[in-house]
Formats: C-alpha cells, structure tokens, sequence
C-alpha cells in the first residue's frame, strides 16, 4: 500500500469553531493512498464528519496542512474550486439540487466546471445512472424519488465528474432501513471496482467487510486504526473496545 | 355560498353609492370617457408650408401653390374631409383636412407612458436588486455594509421626495430627461424591496445546497448562479410579483414630473371637462387592468413552473 499514489494527506490538523471556541479536531493526521477504502467510525461529536469536510477543504482548518494530490491547499494561488473536481463528496442529506432533474444533476459541473462537450457528459451520466440502477429515473426530480434512490442519484452525481477519490459523509445515516441495502450495495461495487475511498459511517458489519483500513475518532482525535479484521475482531484499544461493545 | 354573500355585499356597496351620488348635484357623462380613450375625430392633416389652396376636379385632392418665390405647387390627397375652400390661403401647420380612423386619446397615451415608465423600471429594478441582495449576502464586509446602507436609506425616505431629489437634484446634475429620472427614481427604490426578498430568497436555500456545489468544484459564482439563484428566484416569485405590482401603482408619483402618465393624463382630462368622477374611476380601472393582467401572468407561470416539479 506504501508505494501506491498519494491521494490526500492532512498533517497536524486543528480545528476550533470559531462562534463556540469549541475543537472539534485535535492534532490529527491522516493519509489516504489510491486503492484504499478507509472507514472512519466513532461515537457522535467525535470530530469525524469534520475531519472528512477538511478532506476537501469544505471546513478550512485551523492549523496544520491539507495535501491534495500534492498540492498544498494553503499555498498561495492554490485552486481549491480546480483541486475539488478531483474530490467527489457524498452528505448524509444527499443534497441533491432539487429545481434540476436527474440527469441535470449529473451533468451540471461536468459541462459548468469542466466544460466538458454536453454529448459525452450525456453519455457518461446515463451510464453511471445504468451502475447505479436508475436509468429510468434520468427525467425525474429529485422530490419524486425514495431517500434510497436519491443517494444513489449523489453518489452518481459525484462520480460523474470522474474524482479520483470518494469521500460519503454517513451516506446512510438518513435513510429508512429498507433502504439502506441499496445504497450500501452501489457503494460495495464502487469499492470491488477499485475507487478510492474515505467513509464515515455507522455501519460496522459493511465497513468490516468492505473497508482496506478502519478509523476510530474519539473526542476530535484518531485514538487507533488497523486492518479491519483485526479492529472489528480482536481490538487492541481500550477505549475502541468499549465503544464497539456499546455499538453491538 | 360565500361567493353568493361576497357579491351581495359588493352590490350592496355599489348602489348605496350609486344613490349617494344622486343626491349630489353632477351629471355623470359616461358616455364621453370612450373618447379619452380613444379618439375617432381622425387626424389632422397640416399644410407642409404657406401657400394658396386650389382643388382638383375630383375633390379628393387638392394643390398647394407656394405663396412666396414661387417653387413647384404640391399636390396634397388622402382625405376624408377637406376643411378648406377653393382658393383660401394657408399658413404652413393650419389643417388642410382630416383623415379618417382612430387614434389613441389622452388616457390611452397616459397608460402607454405608464407602461413603459413601468417596464423600463422593472428591469433596471430587476438587475438593480440582484446587485444589492447579492451584496447583502456577500462574505465581503464592504459589500455587506455599502448593500444594507442602501436597503436603509431608501427604504427610510418617501417615494416622492425620492423622486423630487432624482427629479430636481440629480437630474439637473447629470441633465437627465424626465423620463430617465423617473424610470432611476422607481428603479432605485423598488430595488430595495427587491434586494431584501432576494436575500430572504437566498438565505432560505438550506446551505447543504451551496456546499454540494462547492463540492462538485464550482466556484462561489457558479454555485450562487446556478444552484442557489434558481431556488432562490422560484420561492420569491410571489413576493417579487407584488413588488411589481407595486411599482406599476407607483409610477403614478412621477406625475408630478413633466410627465404625461396615465395619473398625469387624467388630471388634464378632469381639467379640461369637469368630470372628475368619470374620469377617476376610469383610471383607476386601467390600472387595475395592468396589474390584474401582470399577476395573472405570474400566476399562469408559476403552474407552468410547478408542473415541472
């Protein structure tokens, strides 16, 4: 995994909400290598969402360098809209613009951003509407479709601008449980098809089977990580023990 | 029912007035208020210079021989009446006769001013607003303060010293027309109630909207131009379609300029015929016939829009 391309590192990062005074992130570090699916787990308020909104510099720090494919996000003249395309997010709300159809959706920053030709941006997006088994809803508007359907729509939305590395902000902490299934099953294809990505998530029994690397967060920062058979098995922490014993 | 009880309540009023009215001592001459709208007299034809009139055989047409210095007789057609005799001498500007047809009357010119001093302002109030409810959300302190200043002053003053300020003042500075300084005077004031909905408009796009754009890389632009802009324009619609209306009503305030509009027109008219009542309830029915027309638009595009949804 060491000789695989650097994606994004953060190095050292604080981060202190400026109304509240309150860290929500401590000293963290964390590097994310192509091919790697990394979980980040951790009881609520423990800095994990925000240490993936600091991944595409969505959430600036306040101390400590963000990396992104080898540019320093701090550097003057750094192109953040530029090192952004590179980085596809997907939020627990899903997000997706509700005034725009489903293929609207997908195309938008594609043709707005890139400036790629409408013709292959069409092609790519019905394509990835077919992976995501949505090829019918192309017409649609985001209102008209189940909470399942319309994260699958973000996550198709995301990819469509072709990132190199997929960040999912507890993608399905918002859904009803029948849904969730779905939406995990396009994300386990997405990880079996090689793309690169870092998860906040709850769900353990996915992220066990799916994920290359887990994360555990406590209290704003990164108490341990481990391959993660041997962190869901057998954990060597503490305090990672006790909150696996508390989520089951 | 309650429409039944509405209309009785309506007609109730109606007639009440009705009988006020003959109790007073007028003579109500509906039958002239057409005329202000529309005038059938035909239009004059006028004598291009002096000369002496001279009819040809067919009576249709009739030939001018210049008075002075000779130069070539023109021959002048196309009436419906001649108003001079064979052989009269005319002064250039007098009326050699008319043609027949319509034109408009004052009331019809006052609404075409109304409307246009209506329409250039809503553009202008239009952009104007955008700037100004942009700079209110703007991540700029400069732009923030500049923007709510402008929200303050202009909705703290009246309209109408707004307009003699524009009118007599800035107006004179910058040599504007009549006109120009009544379409700045509406444009800048509306454009603050306009800024204001806008904000309300932008600031009600929950802000996962902005961050998903950011997300997909667009700059604070494309994402303001096309994802929270659209949402923000469709919420507001109702609200920007009573700022319109607004302005329609309160383009009767530049009258006091030297400019004819449909309240301006309607004041000579009253002038000139002593039918005050007539000529009022007139005016006001044309107005409500340009703002009932315009929300029935928005509203006709609000279902177009809504079916998209």
């Amino acid at each position: 995994m060491t000789d695989a391309r650097l994606l994004i590192e953060v190095r050292h990062v604080d981060k202190c909400f400026a109304g509240t005074g309150t860290q929500a992130l401590k000293d963290v570090s964390l590097s994310i290598h192509a091919g790697e699916v990394i979980c980040i787990v951790g009881p609520s308020g423990c800095g994990k969402s925000t240490l993936l909104r600091t991944l595409n510099v969505l959430e600036p720090v306040s101390a400590g360098e963000v990396w992104i494919e080898g540019v320093s996000v701090h550097a003057r003249g750094a192109r953040l809209d530029r090192l952004r395309t590179k980085v596809g997010m997907v939020f627990q709300q899903f997000n997706l613009f509700p005034h725009l159809d489903v293929l609207e959706n997908l195309m938008l920053a594609p043709v707005k951003v890139l400036r790629q030709p409408v013709a292959t941006v069409r092609a790519r997006a019905l394509a990835l509407l077919e992976q995501v088994g949505l090829a019918d809803k192309a017409r649609s508007r985001p209102g008209q479709l189940s909470g399942g359907q319309q994260q699958r729509v973000a996550i198709a939305r995301a990819l469509c601008m072709q990132p190199d590395v997929m960040l999912f902000d507890e993608p399905t902490s918002a859904l009803d449980p029948e849904m969730v299934g779905e939406v995990l099953d396009v994300m386990r294809d997405l990880a079996l098809k090689g793309m690169t990505m870092c998860i906040v998530t709850h769900e353990m029994v996915f992220a066990r089977a799916v994920g290359t690397r887990a994360v555990f967060m406590e209290a704003g920062s990164i108490v341990w990580q481990d391959a993660p058979e041997r962190f869901f098995s057998n954990p060597e922490n503490a305090r990672l023990r006790a909150f696996l014993g508390q989520a089951g | 029912m309650g429409h039944l009880a509405a209309a009785i309540v309506v007609l109730a009023v109606g007639l009440s007035l009705y009988y006020a009215s003959r109790q007073i001592d007028y003579e109500w001459r509906w039958e002239r208020v057409p005329h202000y709208l529309v005038e059938t007299g035909g239009t004059e034809i006028p004598a291009p210079f002096d000369g002496t009139v001279k009819f040809a055989p067919d009576g249709q047409s009739l030939t001018l021989t210049p008075l002075l210095g000779g130069g070539e007789p023109v021959t002048v057609a196309g009436f419906d009446r001649i108003e001079v005799s064979d052989g009269d001498i005319v002064f250039a500007g007098n009326t050699l006769g008319r043609e027949h047809g319509w034109s408009a009357g004052p009331l019809a010119i006052g609404l075409w001013m109304t409307l246009k001093i209506s329409l250039a302002s809503l553009v202008f109030a239009l952009i104007l607003g955008l700037v100004v409810g942009l700079g209110r959300v703007s991540r700029r302190v400069v732009s923030r303060d500049l923007a709510a200043l402008y929200v303050e002053v202009i909705r703290g003053t009246p309209l109408l010293v707004q307009i003699f300020i524009f009118y007599f003042f800035i107006g004179t500075v910058l040599s504007l027309s009549a006109f120009a300084a009544g379409v700045a005077a509406l444009s800048v004031f509306t454009a603050a109630y306009i800024a204001e909905i806008v904000r309300g408009g932008i600031e009600a796009v929950p802000r996962g909207q902005t961050e998903a754009a950011r997300s997909l890389g667009m700059s604070a632009f494309q994402a303001m131009r096309h994802v929270v802009l659209p949402q923000a324009l469709r919420s507001t619609s109702p609200a920007l379609a009573g700022q319109f209306i607004n302005l329609i009503k309160d383009s009767s305030l530049v009258s006091i300029m030297a400019l004819t509009d449909l309240t301006k027109a309607g004041r000579e008219v009253v002038s000139s015929t002593f039918s005050p009542f007539e000529v009022w309830f007139c005016v006001a029915l044309l107005y409500l016939a340009l703002t009932g027309t315009l929300s029935f638009a928005v509203r006709r595009l609000e279902r177009r829009l809504d079916r998209h949804d």
